[in-house]
C-alpha cells in the first residue's frame, strides 16, 4: 500500500508558474483505485468514528449510482476515476505537536510559496494559517491565540475527534452528499480541510487562512472546509492554492460549507491559483468545487471575493442560501484564463427570507485559446418579499481565438422582489491603450493597467496582503497574451 | 400524441422523397420525444403536460370550411387558414408576388424542395420533427427581386373550436428575393368555446437576400386552454434586414422561437416582443441570434406583463462566430409581476467567440410602482383603470417597435384591457 514518492523536478520550459516545483518528501499514499475498502482504510488511516464512515459509504454507494455532469461548456478527456490515488499524506513518524517538530522539508516548502508558518515572523497583518498538503492538514498557527478567545481553528480530521458533536450537527448540512457529482464523491474520500467555529459574540482576531498544495503525483486532492459563525460574530477567511508543474492533470474537488447564524457575518476570500497547464494545454488542475454557504439566522452576512487565475479547467459556484430574514449575500469575482484554460464559474443567490439583498459583481477576461463561462441563477421563492439582486457580469476578451459566454438563470415567484442584470462584453479599446501608450507605456504594461481597473470593483473587497499578489498574478496570468 | 405518430395519408405521399421526409420527421418526433424539464432548451416551459392530451391529427376532417370572418383594421394582402388548411388567398395580388399552397410549390416548383427543412433542424426541435411527420398545409410566399410590397400580406390563422382536440400543423416557407421589400403579419385567434383544448404547431423558414427587408408582425391570441408552438428560422444575406414584433397574449402554454442566422457582412436582425397574460398560462419567447460575419448587428426588447398564476418565460442567446468582429447585439428583457402567485424565468445567454464586439444584455424584474399608482389614484382615477394605464405604459415602449402605424394602433388595441391585476 505505501510507496516512495521521489520524483524529479516536472519540465520547466516556459515557465511563468512559480509554485510549479516538487516537493521530495517521502509519502504514504494508497494506491491508486476507488473503492469502499479504499474509503474504509481512509477512515482507519485518520482514526474516524464509526457514523463518518457510515457517512462515507453512504456517500460512495450514491455516487456510484451518479452521472457526471456535462451542461458545463467545458472539454475534457473523460476523468477514470480508478486512476487516481485517494490518500497521500506526507510520512511522519509521530504526530507532531507543535510546529517545530513538523517535518524541514514541509516547512521549506510553504516558506518558498511564501506561506508563514513560523508565527514568530508573522508581520502586523497577523493571519492564522492552516496548511494542507496533498491529503493532511500539516500545520495550523495561533492556535492557542485564538483558542483565548474561543475560536476553533483546526484541521477537520481533528475537529471530527475534538468536536463531534458540531462537525455532526452541521458536515454536510449546507452542501449533503446527494447534492452533486463531485460534491457526493468528496463526501465520500474527502481526506482534510479546515474547520472553524466563531463563537457567540466573538470577533476573530486575526484572518483565518488555509493554504492547499497538492504534491504527489497521480493523486486527488479532496478538501473540505466547514466554517460555523455563531451569533452575533465574524470572521474572515482566506484561501489560497498551488500545485506543481506535472504533464498530467489533477483532480482537485473540493467542498466548502459555511453556516452564519443570526447576526453574523463571513467573508470568504480565495485566490486560485491551482497549475493551469503549458501553454499548449498539457496538464493542469481540474479544479470542481462546491462552495456553499447558509444564511440561516436573521440578519447574516456572507460575502465570497475570488480571483480565478489557475486551473486547466474550472468548475465552481460559490452560493449563498438566503435562508434568515434581512440577511444578505455577495459574490465578487475576478476570473483570468489564457492559453488552453476553461472556466465555466459563477454563483447562485437563493433568496427564501423576507428582506434579503443579494448582489453579483463577475468580472471575467479570457486571452489565448481560452473559454470562460459565468453561469450564475438567481432565485426567489414565494416567500422572499422584498428580495432585491443586482448583478453585473463583465467580460474582456483579448485576442480572437479566446472565448467569452454568460449564462445568467433568472427565476422570480414574488411580485414584490426587484431583479437587475446587466452584462457587457467587449475588447480593451483602442482609445484606452493609445492614451498609455502615448504617454510611453509599454503595450504589455498598458494592458495589464486597464485590466486592474477593470477588475478594481472585485480587488477591493479582497484583504489587503491577497489584494497585492491577486494584482501580481492577473499581470502573470495574461503575461504573452498581448502583441 | 402517439397516436400522430401511425400512418396518415397525405397530400403528395406518392412523391418518395416527400414521403420520406415525413417519415424521417416521425422518426425523429419518436426518437426525441416531447421535452421535459431535464431538456434545458425547455427547462421551464414544460410541454410534457400535452403527453395526457391525445390530439387528433386530420386535416381534411369534419370541420366545415369557410373563410373565417377576421376583421384586420388595415389594408392588407390576406391568407386565411381554417383550423390548419389554408383555405383562400387575396387574388389581387401585385406583380412580383406569388403566392402557392406549400404542398403545390414542392410539387411544382423546382428549387423550393430545397428550402423545406434547409434552416428549420427537426434533428433538433421535437415539434419541427412533429411539423416534417404532419407536412399538408401552410403557404410558399416568394417576394422576387426588387419588388417593394405596398400593402402588407397577413396571414390569418383561425380555429373554430371542435369537441375533439385537434392539432393544427403549418409549414410557412418566405423568400424575400435581392432588393426586395415586405412586411409580413401573422394572426391566431379562434371562435368557439374557449375551453376546448388544440395544439397549433408552426414552423416558418424565412430566407432574406441580400440588401432585402421583411417586417414580421405576429399576434397571438389563441383559445385559453389551447397550446401554441412556433419556431420562425430566419437565414439573412448580406446588408438585410429581418425584424420582428410578436405579441403573444392567449393560449395556455405558448412558445415563440425565433433564431436568426446573420449569415453574412453586414445583416441585420431586431427582434422584439411583448407578452401580457394571467390564467395558468405559461407563455415562452425564445430567441436564438446567430452573428457569422463581420459587421452585422441585432438587438432585441422583450417585455412582459404577468399576472394570476401564470408563468413568464424569456430564453435570448446571442452567439458570436470567431470571425464575427465589429459586431454589436444588444438584449433586453423587462418584466412586471402581478400577482403573488405568478412568475418570471429568465436566462438570457451570450456566447461570445471573438474579440472586437459590443454585446450586452440586460433582465429586470419588478412590480408596478407603488408612487406612480398612488399619483394617478390621487387623481380620482379608479384603481383598475390606474393598473390598466400603467401597464400599458410599461408596453408602450416595446409597441413603438412596430414600424407600420397602422398594425401598431391595431396591436395597441388587441392587448385590451382584459388584465386583472
Amino acid at each position: 500500500m505505501e510507496e516512495k514518492n521521489n520524483i524529479a523536478i516536472a519540465d520547466e520550459s516556459g515557465d511563468k508558474y512559480k509554485y510549479g516545483f516538487v516537493t521530495d518528501i517521502e509519502a504514504d499514499t494508497v494506491s491508486a483505485g476507488l473503492n469502499a475498502d479504499v474509503i474504509r482504510l481512509i477512515s482507519h488511516k485518520k482514526g474516524e468514528p464509526d457514523w463518518l464512515l457510515e457517512w462515507r459509504l453512504k456517500a460512495f454507494e450514491f455516487w456510484c449510482g451518479m452521472k457526471e455532469p456535462s451542461w458545463a461548456k467545458l472539454k475534457y478527456d473523460k476523468i477514470d476515476y480508478q486512476s487516481l490515488s485517494y490518500y497521500s499524506a506526507p510520512k511522519q513518524k509521530v504526530a507532531p505537536k507543535s510546529l517545530s517538530e513538523v517535518d524541514k522539508t514541509l516547512l521549506e516548502t510553504y516558506d518558498k510559496l511564501g506561506i508563514p508558518l513560523k508565527e514568530q515572523e508573522v508581520l502586523a497583518g497577523v493571519v492564522a494559517v492552516d496548511a494542507v498538503f496533498d491529503s493532511v492538514s500539516v500545520a495550523t498557527t495561533y492556535r492557542a491565540k485564538l483558542a483565548e478567545k474561543g475560536v476553533i481553528f483546526c484541521s477537520i480530521s481533528e475537529a471530527v475527534r475534538e468536536h463531534p458533536d458540531l462537525v455532526q450537527k452541521y458536515l454536510g448540512s449546507v452542501v449533503p452528499y446527494t447534492d452533486n457529482f463531485f460534491a457526493c464523491l468528496n463526501s465520500a474520500v474527502f481526506t482534510d480541510g479546515s474547520f472553524v467555529y466563531i463563537p457567540r459574540g466573538v470577533k476573530c482576531p486575526m484572518e483565518l487562512s488555509t493554504y492547499f498544495r497538492i504534491n504527489a503525483k497521480n493523486t486527488g486532492q479532496f478538501e473540505r472546509t466547514l466554517i460555523i459563525a455563531d451569533d452575533d460574530s465574524y470572521v474572515s477567511y482566506l484561501e489560497g492554492c498551488t500545485a506543481p508543474q506535472r504533464d498530467e492533470n489533477q483532480l482537485h474537488a473540493a467542498i466548502v460549507e459555511i453556516v452564519v447564524l443570526n447576526n453574523a457575518e463571513v467573508k470568504y476570500s480565495t485566490v486560485q491559483n491551482w497549475y493551469p497547464g503549458d501553454k499548449d494545454g498539457k496538464g493542469g488542475v481540474y479544479n470542481f468545487v462546491t462552495k456553499r454557504a447558509a444564511c440561516r439566522g436573521e440578519n447574516a452576512k456572507v460575502s465570497w471575493t475570488q480571483v480565478e487565475t489557475g486551473s486547466a479547467i474550472t468548475w465552481k459556484y460559490p452560493s449563498c442560501v438566503l435562508q434568515g430574514d434581512n440577511s444578505s449575500g455577495e459574490f465578487y469575482s475576478v476570473a483570468i484564463t489564457n492559453n488552453r484554460q476553461q472556466a465555466d464559474t459563477g454563483t447562485k443567490m437563493i433568496h427564501i427570507g423576507k428582506n434579503t439583498t443579494s448582489k453579483i459583481i463577475s468580472k471575467g477576461i479570457s486571452a489565448g485559446f481560452s473559454n470562460q463561462t459565468y453561469r450564475g441563477l438567481v432565485k426567489v421563492t414565494p416567500g422572499a418579499d422584498n428580495a432585491r439582486n443586482y448583478t453585473q457580469c463583465d467580460s474582456l476578451l483579448i485576442g480572437t481565438t479566446c472565448g467569452s459566454h454568460t449564462v445568467p438563470y433568472i427565476e422570480n415567484r414574488n411580485k414584490t422582489a426587484q431583479l437587475e442584470h446587466e452584462a457587457t462584453t467587449s475588447k480593451i479599446s483602442d482609445e484606452q491603450l493609445f492614451y498609455c501608450r502615448q504617454r510611453g507605456i509599454g503595450e504589455e504594461e498598458a494592458v495589464s493597467l486597464i485590466v486592474n481597473g477593470f477588475c478594481k470593483e472585485v480587488m477591493q473587497h479582497l484583504p489587503m496582503e491577497f489584494a497585492i499578489e491577486a494584482a501580481k498574478l492577473i499581470n502573470i496570468s495574461l503575461e504573452g497574451s498581448v502583441g | 400524441m402517439n397516436t400522430l405518430l401511425s400512418d396518415i395519408k397525405l397530400v403528395g405521399d406518392e412523391l418518395p422523397w416527400l414521403k420520406e421526409y415525413r417519415a424521417a420527421g416521425r422518426r425523429e418526433f419518436a426518437r426525441q420525444g416531447i421535452p421535459t424539464a431535464k431538456t434545458e432548451a425547455w427547462k421551464y416551459t414544460k410541454p410534457n403536460r400535452f403527453l395526457s392530451t391525445d390530439f387528433v391529427f386530420d386535416p381534411r376532417g369534419n370541420n366545415k370550411f369557410t373563410v373565417p370572418a377576421v376583421n384586420l383594421p388595415f389594408a392588407a394582402h390576406k391568407l386565411y387558414f381554417e383550423n390548419g388548411v389554408f383555405l383562400s388567398c387575396d387574388d389581387d395580388l401585385p406583380s412580383g408576388v406569388e403566392i402557392l399552397p406549400l404542398i403545390e410549390a414542392l410539387m411544382f416548383r423546382p428549387g423550393v424542395k430545397n428550402k423545406l427543412g434547409a434552416l428549420a433542424d427537426m434533428t433538433k426541435y421535437p415539434f419541427a420533427a412533429l411539423n416534417a411527420a404532419c407536412l399538408n398545409e401552410g403557404a410558399y410566399i416568394h417576394i422576387k427581386a426588387g419588388t417593394r410590397l405596398e400593402k402588407p400580406l397577413a396571414l390569418i390563422s383561425h380555429v373554430t373550436v371542435v369537441d375533439r382536440a385537434e392539432l393544427y400543423n403549418l409549414h410557412h416557407i418566405v423568400e424575400i428575393d435581392e432588393n426586395a421589400t415586405a412586411e409580413v403579419v401573422e394572426y391566431y385567434g379562434y371562435t368557439g368555446a374557449p375551453k376546448s383544448s388544440y395544439l397549433v404547431n408552426i414552423v416558418n423558414e424565412i430566407t432574406v437576400a441580400a440588401g432585402a427587408s421583411l417586417r414580421h408582425y405576429k399576434f397571438q391570441d389563441e383559445a385559453f386552454k389551447a397550446g401554441h408552438l412556433a419556431l420562425n428560422t430566419v437565414k439573412v444575406a448580406a446588408g438585410g434586414l429581418y425584424k420582428s414584433f410578436c405579441l403573444q397574449k392567449g393560449a395556455d402554454l405558448a412558445r415563440n422561437e425565433t433564431q436568426v442566422c446573420l449569415a453574412e457582412e453586414n445583416a441585420a436582425a431586431e427582434v422584439d416582443a411583448a407578452y401580457k397574460m394571467n390564467g395558468w398560462a405559461t407563455i415562452d419567447t425564445t430567441t436564438d441570434i446567430e452573428h457569422l460575419k463581420s459587421g452585422t448587428t441585432s438587438s432585441q426588447l422583450i417585455k412582459g406583463v404577468v399576472g394570476g398564476q401564470a408563468k413568464g418565460v424569456f430564453q435570448g442567446k446571442i452567439h458570436i462566430a470567431p470571425d464575427a468582429v465589429k459586431t454589436e447585439g444588444y438584449q433586453l428583457h423587462k418584466a412586471m409581476l402581478l400577482s403573488d402567485e405568478a412568475e418570471i424565468d429568465v436566462k438570457p445567454e451570450l456566447e461570445i467567440f471573438a474579440d472586437d464586439v459590443k454585446c450586452s444584455h440586460g433582465a429586470a424584474c419588478g412590480r408596478l410602482d407603488a408612487e406612480q399608482l398612488f399619483y394617478l389614484r390621487s387623481r380620482g382615477i379608479p384603481k383598475i383603470e390606474a393598473e390598466q394605464m400603467l401597464i400599458n405604459a410599461y408596453l408602450n415602449d416595446v409597441m413603438a417597435k412596430v414600424d407600420n402605424e397602422n398594425i401598431r394602433s391595431w396591436i395597441k388595441l388587441s392587448l385590451g384591457s382584459n388584465l386583472p391585476a
